[in-house]
């Protein structure tokens, strides 16, 4: 197999493909809030960052939810396409899924479509309603989706199960105890209280909190489990040639991508404390020509703590077995390397595939210099996005850095 | 209808065996079964009894928020199971006398044992403990 990752568009090429502009309503539990109601106001929300109107974008790619496959087929028909008044406009409205990898892939398709041609203009858009879901449907939906039918489901698998089975890997091959994996999800609470949008903002965690919380699923409590929430988000890509004849000034573009599926079924992982983080994280710094010390800030995937401790050893950012304490030590509000600054799945919620999506936009949002005061990562220019879908089949890394008004065009 | 990959499957488990899939052309033992073998694609796949001996990779017990038609095993504990041979799968563990898996660990020695049918409704999938 080739190992050559090579991208052929390089920054300061009129095709090169990149972000302008992110939109993001609160997550949490909204029941007052319709899927197709928060999906055209946060188009319009990530439309207006851009300074754009729906008729500058010809295509929209979109990104599943996984509470209602009514509304999944909304999305898949073409609905936003008259709900945004794109009818005889827009060339392309489709969907794609990767679970909560899609955001990673669904960025590679737009950039795709951009680079050669095939699209000018893209916006992608999300909208998870599983905050306002039946818990009890939701559980048994996630029990029966992305688990093999014929070897896994007998045994009574779910979600939090399999976060489970990683975590206790993990903790086993890192020597972490339960107050360092628990000390993570603090560390992620402090960043919420920073986030307007967070589910968990306004209320604090301690470790002592989450220890004392219920066993879920051994070595996981409740407070280490995600919340479902609702939520909404949307970015629109182009080119840099269209962002700079539009006047736009910073823009985000992708300096690489890498990525590794390494397992369908959580039983056919071959190692549960490594996954596929170190062969993506190889790909992607290749292409980019960066190192794992080259980003001032990560937004890596965090359904379960140790999902993440594991992605930080795969990118070489924290040494093997160090990733949880790396995390708490560094990665929390004012430390050397901020990570998951909009509180990430455990404190801004579990918008379903809209977590990494979420993560994403505030990875943009940072290197635009639009996230709040207090939040904001001062002249920051570079950022590791983790991704990773189902039973933590794949790990798909974005590395995305930005690019001033009018540099190297 | 019972595709008859998977039930022969676990007919075997029901007789109390373990047996993987072994490819015809290259000999290689492959989980979880399949169509072709994922690393010669020959369709020629037949089956081969294991020993049921192998070591804990992980474990979880699961205490709240069963799937649907599960709440009544609540608690239980699920395993990623490295069998001898090299190939791997997901099972149940049986706890121990206490009723709970506190003496469990990562990369214990596990070997197959026969489903508790009798405790619970059967479920079509392999049992461990632990070895010695």
């Amino acid at each position: 197999m080739s190992e050559s990752w090579q991208s052929p568009v390089s920054a300061g090429a009129s095709e090169d493909p990149v972000f302008v502009g992110v939109g993001e309503l609160p997550s949490g539990r909204y029941p007052q809030r319709t899927f197709v109601g928060d999906l055209t106001i946060v188009a319009g929300r990530a439309l207006q960052d851009a300074g754009m109107v729906p008729r500058d974008i010809d295509t929209i790619v979109l990104i599943p939810n996984l509470h209602s496959f009514n509304d999944q087929a909304d999305l898949i028909f073409s609905r936003m396409v008259e709900e945004l008044g794109l009818a005889n406009h827009a060339k392309a409205s489709f969907m794609m899924h990767s679970g909560g990898s899609t955001s990673d892939n669904g960025v590679r398709v737009a950039a795709g479509l951009i680079s050669s041609g095939h699209a000018h203009t893209v916006l992608v858009l999300q909208c998870e309603r599983w905050g306002s879901a039946n818990l009890a449907e939701m559980v048994t939906m996630l029990s029966k989706n992305g688990i093999p039918g014929e070897w896994e489901l007998p045994t009574g698998l779910q979600f939090n199960a399999i976060g489970a089975l990683i975590t206790r890997r993990y903790m086993h091959a890192s020597h972490s105890s339960a107050a360092d994996m628990a000390a993570m999800c603090v560390a992620l609470r402090e960043w919420a209280q920073l986030n307007p949008h967070a589910m968990y903002r306004g209320k604090t965690l301690t470790v002592e909190q989450v220890l004392a919380s219920r066993m879920v699923a051994d070595p996981l409590h409740a407070m280490e489990c995600p919340m479902l929430a609702d939520g909404a988000a949307a970015f629109v890509m182009t080119s840099a040639e269209n962002a700079k004849r539009r006047g736009i000034g910073a823009t985000v573009r992708i300096a690489g991508s890498g990525g590794c599926v390494s397992h369908y079924s959580i039983g056919q992982e071959r190692d549960l404390a490594v996954l596929g983080w170190p062969v993506a994280a190889e790909r992607a710094y290749a292409q980019s020509g960066w190192g794992p010390k080259d980003a001032a800030f990560g937004e890596i995937y965090d359904s379960y703590a140790a999902v993440t401790a594991i992605a930080l050893e795969g990118l070489g950012l924290a040494e093997a077995g160090e990733g949880a304490r790396w995390f708490s030590k560094h990665c929390a509000p004012g430390g050397q390397f901020p990570c998951n600054t909009n509180g990430g799945l455990l404190s801004a919620g579990h918008t379903g595939v809209g977590g990494g999506t979420a993560l994403l936009i505030e990875g943009v949002r940072q290197l635009l210099w639009r996230a709040e005061a207090g939040r904001q990562i001062e002249n920051c220019r570079r950022c590791i996005i983790g991704g990773t879908g189902g039973s933590y089949m794949d790990a798909q890394v974005l590395l995305l850095e930005r690019v001033d008004a009018g540099a190297g065009r | 209808m019972t595709p008859q990959l998977v039930a022969t499957f676990r007919q075997h488990l029901k007789d109390g065996e373990l047996v993987v899939q072994k490819c015809g052309a290259c000999s290689r033992l492959n989980m979880y079964p399949r169509y072709a073998c994922p690393f010669c694609q020959s369709e020629n796949l037949g089956w081969e009894q294991v020993s049921g001996s192998g070591t804990l990779h992980s474990f979880t017990v699961l205490r709240l928020g069963a799937p649907e038609g599960f709440e009544g095993d609540l608690p239980y504990a699920l395993a990623v199971v490295k069998l001898d041979e090299g190939v791997q799968l997901l099972g149940r563990l049986l706890p121990d006398a206490d009723g709970d898996w506190s003496q469990y660990a990562c990369d214990q020695r596990l070997r197959l044992t026969p489903s508790p049918a009798e405790q619970m409704p059967y479920r079509p999938c392999a049992w461990f403990k632990r070895a010695g």
